[in-house]
């Protein structure tokens, strides 16, 4: 699964620290999955999008993989 | 969001606290043949078989604690430091505890898998001393190595 969390946080002006608070989880956590080593629960995906005013398709997308 | 049976943040000092001491008192009693240092006193015994005395079953028997003490505080140790929440717990963290789980269940059995083809004798039960600890050491490494390099990367 791909995400465009980068690009979202850069367009809303948020560092990875800022975005973890408020979605409440650690900075660690918003890094592995910008650098998609880690696959977010749902709940997680729906703060996500919720942060940036956004459907969660149009942050995460699915691989051929998938 | 994310459930957990871990216990508080503030039991993972408490952890290392016992952890710590309990590993180098280990050590040196290991390097100096278990019976470095003596502490005889009566205990409570529900199993005590010995090739001297004769068996008993739920008995008050005399021997010398120090090995017995160790030992229970490493693995109250070992697992206050194992279960204990991060500072920062979630889910991520989870996913980092579960795959250092199966780890070192893995490495672990298959450690002693090795050691059951090619070790034999009085050097397999040196093999399976160790080996009651191993699984929780090998889950210690591997969590907290893990967590340092995610801490790095996210610099």
């Amino acid at each position: 699964m791909k995400n465009k969390i980068k690009i979202e946080r850069a367009i809303a002006g948020l560092t990875q620290e800022e975005l973890a608070k408020q979605v409440g989880v650690s900075r660690q956590t918003i890094n592995a999955m910008e650098l998609n080593k880690y696959v977010p629960s749902t709940v997680l995906a729906l703060k996500v999008g919720k942060v940036f005013h956004k459907n969660v398709e149009e942050i995460f997308t699915l691989e051929d993989t998938d | 969001m994310y459930k957990t049976v871990l216990l508080p943040n503030r039991y993972k000092k408490l952890g290392w606290a016992l952890l710590i001491p309990a590993t180098a008192l280990g050590i040196i009693s290991i390097i100096n043949g278990f019976e470095w240092l003596k502490w005889e006193v009566r205990v409570p015994a529900l199993i005590n078989s010995d090739l001297l005395v004769p068996s008993c079953v739920g008995c008050i028997i005399k021997t010398n604690v120090v090995n017995t003490l160790l030992g229970f505080l490493f693995i109250v140790g070992a697992l206050l430091v194992s279960f204990s929440k991060e500072k920062n717990e979630d889910e991520f963290i989870a996913s980092l505890r579960q795959s250092s789980l199966l780890w070192a269940v893995l490495l672990n059995y298959s450690l002693l898998a090795v050691a059951f083809l090619f070790i034999y004798g009085l050097a397999f039960l040196q093999v399976m001393l160790y080996n009651m600890f191993t699984v929780l050491i090998i889950y210690i490494v591997r969590f907290n190595y893990v967590l340092v390099r995610s801490n790095k990367s996210a610099v």
